[in-house]
């Protein structure tokens, strides 16, 4: 084996320079500018000033990524910075175009919602048994309330999952982002022993909600249990059971983005019950980036099972030398290894097959659309923040 | 009308609308599956005893409604009350139903083993016999269509003849069901499938309550 050529390497490597750091960012700093300063994009000073500030932040954190070897660190801030802007830019945007974060029946049945990727596991039976879909937007361009119509959105979603799996978690999703944040404020979790039966809760979630939109021809989870409502647009409540509804909202927003996170240092939410990321877990059989566990040099601290902010770590697991389908491919356990045991992996290719290209491969697929997704939801929170300042 | 003729469209009428059925009942069916052994033949089982008991379901509704003069004029309130009715009873039913497979694994949920399902006895006839039944007595879109053609029929014993074939077209679409079994049954499975219940549960309990006060069932 490749692995029993090489002595283990137990030290940090020494920081790229900056030159080689530079040089290996241009391509995401042209991706970046390309991006955010594309045709169609608002033109007014505000949003150029908003769109050069989106483009530096998230050159900038690439090049630390390049120039310090660390992953998690710098991801975690643009995830978190997505995470709080993304309510900010979606609301200011759905309060101007209907006057009130609630959508009313109307504006479903004239598919105005603005499109969601949560809803996507929801849509394939229907859709399968009755060529419809039942989330409520318009498939075709032009459509939702974006503009970019469903079938767009779909593929470019389904594009970046084949490439990138569950990595969609941890660099595109616009929700996750809250709760790492919450997560991180605590020096220590209050809470540490966590009954590992909580991690099938998102399959249990999906089958459910599948069903039952299948049962109701409807998202049921938009309709029921998106924690999210309460941040984004909730159900125009206008009897006893929409409050019911939306109560349920923030209560699992509460409870699942809030309070658990501060309390376990986890992704609550994105560990035990978001039904779009157990569906994401499927593609990270088939992509082609993964994390694994280099057994020759892994000694069994669990420091990178600590380090997993979505329990994808077992003893057992880093026993076999991989991480748990469930992985999010965020960079913790690869970080927080002090023999970097832990690598980023090409699948095909040997384990200690040039890890840092590895990771560097994946983070250009990642970060491209990182810009591409939480950029945009950047610049729009920003941009937001410049309207109401000036 | 020959008889064999309206038989023949209560089966075409099944098996067109057995999509639908299995929609409607997928909720209630599939998690209760997956909680049941592996293999063809208990699958097999169960199943057999959901569809005589949602049959029974069928026949019983059917059989009253037409006492009543009222299986197709049947006033919206009394009728939303039954199904809120039956909807609060079915998650009191899926609740119980995922409550006792905390059994099911109780050898081996510590490992990644395979399940050795003991004491499930007690709850191998009755649960899927109350489920069917349940799932029976909704009134779900195809059974009211099958509904609105029993009704004009001469008696009640045509029409529950119309229900029974129409009732053989809908089970077509149920045998699929039975590869079920050969999905091994481990701790993710069976702890995914109860928690599914759990909150499948809770939708027909919230459903059923909102029926049951005369509340809208959504907020718009």
């Amino acid at each position: 084996m490749a692995t029993n050529a090489q002595s283990p390497r137990l030290a940090r490597p020494e920081p790229r320079g900056i030159g080689w750091s530079l040089l290996l960012t241009l391509p995401i700093a042209v991706w970046a500018l390309l991006m955010l300063f594309r045709p169609g994009m608002d033109t007014d000073p505000k949003s150029r000033i908003a769109a050069a500030l989106t483009a530096l932040f998230m050159t900038a954190l690439f090049f630390m990524m390049m120039r310090t070897g660390n992953t998690y660190r710098w991801r975690r801030l643009f995830f978190v910075s997505v995470g709080v802007l993304f309510p900010v830019g979606f609301i200011y945007n759905i309060v101007s175009v209907r006057g009130t974060m609630g959508i009313p029946v109307e504006e479903m049945i004239a598919g105005r919602t603005p499109f969601c990727f949560m809803p996507i596991p929801l849509l394939i039976l229907p859709a399968a048994l009755t060529r419809k879909l039942v989330f409520p937007g318009s498939i075709g361009p032009g459509g939702g309330a974006s503009g970019a119509g469903m079938a767009a959105m779909v593929g470019i979603w389904l594009a970046m999952t084949l490439v990138l799996g569950k990595g969609w978690c941890s660099y595109a999703c616009f929700f996750g982002g809250i709760e790492e944040g919450v997560a991180a404020i605590p020096a220590r979790a209050k809470i540490r022993k966590i009954d590992p039966r909580w991690r099938h809760g998102p399959w249990a979630v999906l089958l459910a909600m599948v069903l039952l939109s299948l049962a109701l021809f409807e998202p049921a989870y938009c309709m029921w249990l998106c924690p999210f409502k309460a941040v984004s647009e909730y159900i125009a409540a206008r009897n006893l059971i929409g409050l019911f509804q939306n109560a349920i909202f923030v209560l699992l927003f509460a409870g699942l983005v809030i309070v658990l996170p501060f309390l376990t240092k986890k992704r609550t939410q994105c560990s035990f019950f978001c039904p779009f990321g157990a569906f994401q877990s499927i593609f990270n059989k088939i992509s082609a980036f993964e994390v694994k566990i280099d057994k020759e040099r892994c000694k069994p601290c669990v420091l990178c099972q600590n380090a997993c902010p979505n329990m994808s770590l077992t003893r057992e697991s880093i026993a076999r030398g991989e991480t748990l389908m469930s992985c999010m491919k965020c960079g913790a356990c690869v970080d927080a290894c002090p023999r970097q045991a832990v690598v980023w992996h090409i699948k095909g290719t040997e384990i200690a097959w040039k890890p840092e290209r590895a990771r560097l491969m994946f983070l250009y697929a990642a970060w491209a659309m990182a810009i591409m997704f939480g950029g945009t939801i950047i610049y729009g929170g920003v941009a937001t923040i410049l309207h109401f300042i000036a | 009308m020959a008889a064999s003729v309206v038989l023949g469209e209560a089966l075409a009428l099944g098996l067109a609308s057995g999509p639908a059925c299995i929609a409607a009942c997928g909720p209630v069916l599939v998690p209760s599956l997956l909680t049941e052994r592996a293999g063809l033949r208990p699958n097999a089982r169960y199943l057999s005893v959901f569809l005589a008991a949602r049959l029974l379901g069928y026949m019983l509704f059917a059989a009253a409604a037409w006492e009543l003069g009222a299986l197709v004029s049947l006033p919206p309130t009394p009728r939303v009350l039954v199904m809120g009715a039956v909807n609060v009873l079915l998650a009191g039913v899926l609740i119980w139903y995922a409550w006792s497979a905390r059994s099911l694994c109780g050898h081996s949920c510590a490992g990644e083993k395979l399940v050795n399902i003991e004491g499930t006895k007690n709850r191998r006839a009755a649960g899927p016999a109350a489920l069917g039944l349940l799932t029976g007595l909704s009134l779900c879109p195809p059974f009211v269509a099958a509904g609105v053609r029993a009704a004009e029929l001469g008696s009640v014993a045509q029409a529950l003849l119309f229900f029974f074939f129409f009732f053989i077209g809908t089970s077509v679409w149920f045998m699929p069901f039975i590869s079920f079994g050969c999905i091994a049954r481990n701790e993710a499975v069976i702890t995914v499938a109860r928690m599914a219940m759990a909150l499948i549960a809770l939708y027909y309990a919230s459903l059923g309550i909102a029926m049951l006060i005369g509340r809208k069932v959504y907020g718009y």
